[in-house]
């Protein structure tokens, strides 16, 4: 009995961890540059076909492909927040929402034209290889994934606490205005943190090719649990945005082994309703 | 005298319009053509209905395929379970829409900004996931195919395509009649100011709350009609079809391409996107997916980028070029 539930809980923080990397670049996003990026799905797709080409043509492994989509998003998104979000950052609200909602239909429905809505999937030597622990069952490449999750989210730990971009992109979070007058460069620190978090969104894709397919949707699925998670932990904060997808991940994991196998998503909905109808300011936020 | 004889050439304007409206299924026969002027009346009614939530109060929903999906739903089922005509089950529809909008705006108004189109969207999924869910309610995934009585026009069956043109163009006018009506009275000024900055409109003692509240539930009920209208035009229904994103999409993107907040925005932003698509589509065939969302949100972004005031400020701009070089000549 217990280990049934040890062995969801196990899944869900595996899951979980991939969860954490998009939901600490949509909050990073957000706390920075104050917009909702609706295309954060999107870039976890792209690092995923990124992985995906390299593994098909050069037979290069999804992990190693880690260092080139990782680049090659951050300077998407320096380009990205460069010309195209830094026009619309205002008082309006529809612009911002409806462009980076554009770039995400964009970005999708270009990777059908060109990519088809076939699954793609690669096949690395570890994909089928498990620990056994006990009577639990831990898969190699979701554990390789979780620990390099954790590793990237405690480096932007580190980045954020004792560099100087780090406490500038903190102190733009903290108050835009007051840290201008200090003296930085709010395009600057927003090109900053647009690019680690799409950095971020490619690192999942590439972690998540050796056990999970590609099709033009596939950022959905995860975008969906971000924008959930990064309420449940408050906006903009980025260890509440990690506990809560590590949550999400096992709330998920526990519907799946105890309500049915197509009910992941009723979870997350219902985790949304529910947080919106009584906690809208997240699990550790303050009322508006 | 200015503004009387304005007036007049508006309502002249108007006239001719109609005119070549309601002449042009007599005159074109093509039943190719005379489909596209269906999608292009029955999105510019969508569009209409989202515009008065989304465009004058700016409460920009991304989930208004829930209200589509509810009247598609209430009123085939009462036709099929319960034989009751579509024309009675469309108006039901649109209270069920209502009904279903305050607990959804409840939720939903509680967030402002981006965090408001995502709880939209979020709640129009999840209708769309009981509604797969459930077999019992509702047919679950497969849907079902309406049964075809011929020739029915007091079940909302006709055998002539220019019979169903006739309905959606009498449900756009219903919509533009009540934007004009609402455009026009307190309501409207209190949407707008709500949409230019809630806190201030608050401040001066607009009841925010309550004028959301009401918009949404008249947004809602007109969404649902065209839910009803859409199940009735195709013959099938199902909760893909019937809840689809696309159509939560399209609401607001004919809108905020045409102009968001004007009468005659969503109007132009169907006509523009609509054309394009099928001129699209019968130059590359329709053979491969994502061309015409790739299209649509390149235009989008070009209207967001360029002209936030979508068409409608675009052609109001040159309107006034026009207008202040006129004097100087005289």
């Amino acid at each position: 009995m217990w280990e049934t539930v040890a062995q969801a809980v196990i899944n869900g923080l595996l899951i979980g961890g991939i969860y954490a990397l998009v939901s600490i670049g949509v909050t990073l996003i957000f706390g920075v540059v104050k917009i909702v990026n609706f295309a954060q799905g999107e870039f976890v797709m792209i690092g995923m076909y990124i992985s995906f080409f390299l593994a098909n043509q050069f037979g290069i492994d999804p992990l190693l492909s880690l260092l080139v989509s990782m680049p090659v998003l951050f300077v998407a998104g320096v380009l990205i927040q460069h010309f195209l979000i830094r026009r619309v950052l205002g008082p309006n609200d529809m612009p911002q929402i409806f462009l980076t909602f554009a770039l995400s239909l964009l970005l999708l429905n270009l990777a059908l034209m060109l990519f088809t809505a076939n699954y793609r999937t690669v096949h690395t030597s570890y994909s089928d290889e498990a620990l056994h622990l006990g009577g639990l069952y831990i898969p190699v490449a979701k554990l390789i994934a979780f620990v390099v999750a954790m590793a990237l989210s405690a480096a932007l730990w580190v980045f954020l606490h004792t560099t100087d971009l780090g406490k500038a992109m903190r102190a733009a979070a903290q108050n835009r205005d007051v840290a201008m007058l200090m003296g930085i460069n709010p395009n600057r620190v927003f090109c900053v943190a647009l690019g680690i978090a799409l950095a971020l969104a490619g690192a999942a894709g590439s972690l998540l090719m050796p056990f999970y397919s590609a099709y033009p949707f596939v950022g959905q699925v995860f975008v969906l649990m971000a924008f959930v998670a990064v309420v449940l932990g408050t906006l903009g904060n980025v260890i509440g945005a990690l506990i809560a997808s590590l949550m999400m991940g096992v709330a998920e994991s526990l519907g799946i082994q105890y309500v049915g196998a197509d009910s992941g998503l009723i979870v997350v909905f219902a985790m949304l309703l529910l947080t919106l109808a009584f906690k809208p300011t997240g699990l550790g936020g303050k009322a508006r | 005298m200015i503004t009387h004889g304005l007036r007049t050439r508006t309502l002249l304007w108007l006239a001719i319009g109609l005119a070549v409206l309601i002449a042009l299924p007599l005159v074109i026969k093509s039943s190719f053509a005379i489909d596209i002027f269906i999608r292009i009346l029955l999105f510019s009614f969508i569009g209409t209905a989202w515009n008065l939530m989304g465009g004058y109060a700016k409460q920009l929903s991304l989930g208004h395929a829930a209200y589509f999906g509810l009247g598609a739903y209430t009123s085939t089922i009462l036709q099929i379970d319960f034989g009751i005509s579509p024309w009675i089950g469309m108006i039901a529809g649109g209270f069920v829409a209502m009904l279903a909008s305050l607990p959804i705006g409840w939720l939903c108004f509680r967030l402002r900004g981006p965090y408001f189109t995502i709880a939209t969207i979020a709640t129009a999924q999840a209708l769309m996931l009981i509604f797969l869910k459930f077999r019992d309610l509702a047919w679950g995934a497969e849907g079902t195919t309406i049964p075809n009585l011929g020739n029915a026009p007091l079940m909302m069956q006709f055998d002539s395509k220019a019979a169903y043109y006739y309905v959606v163009l009498g449900l756009l006018a219903l919509g533009l009649l009540i934007t004009y009506l609402i455009e026009r009275s307190w309501m409207g000024y209190y949407l707008v100011a709500i949409g230019e900055d809630e806190d201030a409109a608050e401040a001066i003692g607009v009841n925010a709350p309550r004028i959301k509240r009401d918009i949404y539930l008249i947004s809602s009920f007109l969404t649902a009609l065209a839910g009803t209208f859409y199940t009735q035009y195709i013959y099938f229904i199902d909760p893909a079809t019937a809840f689809s994103f696309n159509i939560s999409i399209e609401a607001a993107l004919v809108s905020i391409v045409g102009g968001i907040g004007t009468l005659w925005g969503p109007v132009i932003g169907t006509v523009l996107l609509e054309t394009t698509s099928t001129l699209l589509q019968s130059w590359l065939g329709s053979s491969i997916g994502g061309v015409q969302l790739t299209v649509y949100s390149l235009i989008l972004m070009a209207v967001i980028l360029w002209r936030p005031t979508g068409l409608m400020g675009i052609i109001g701009e040159a309107r006034q070029r026009r207008n202040s070089v006129k004097p100087a000549r005289a």
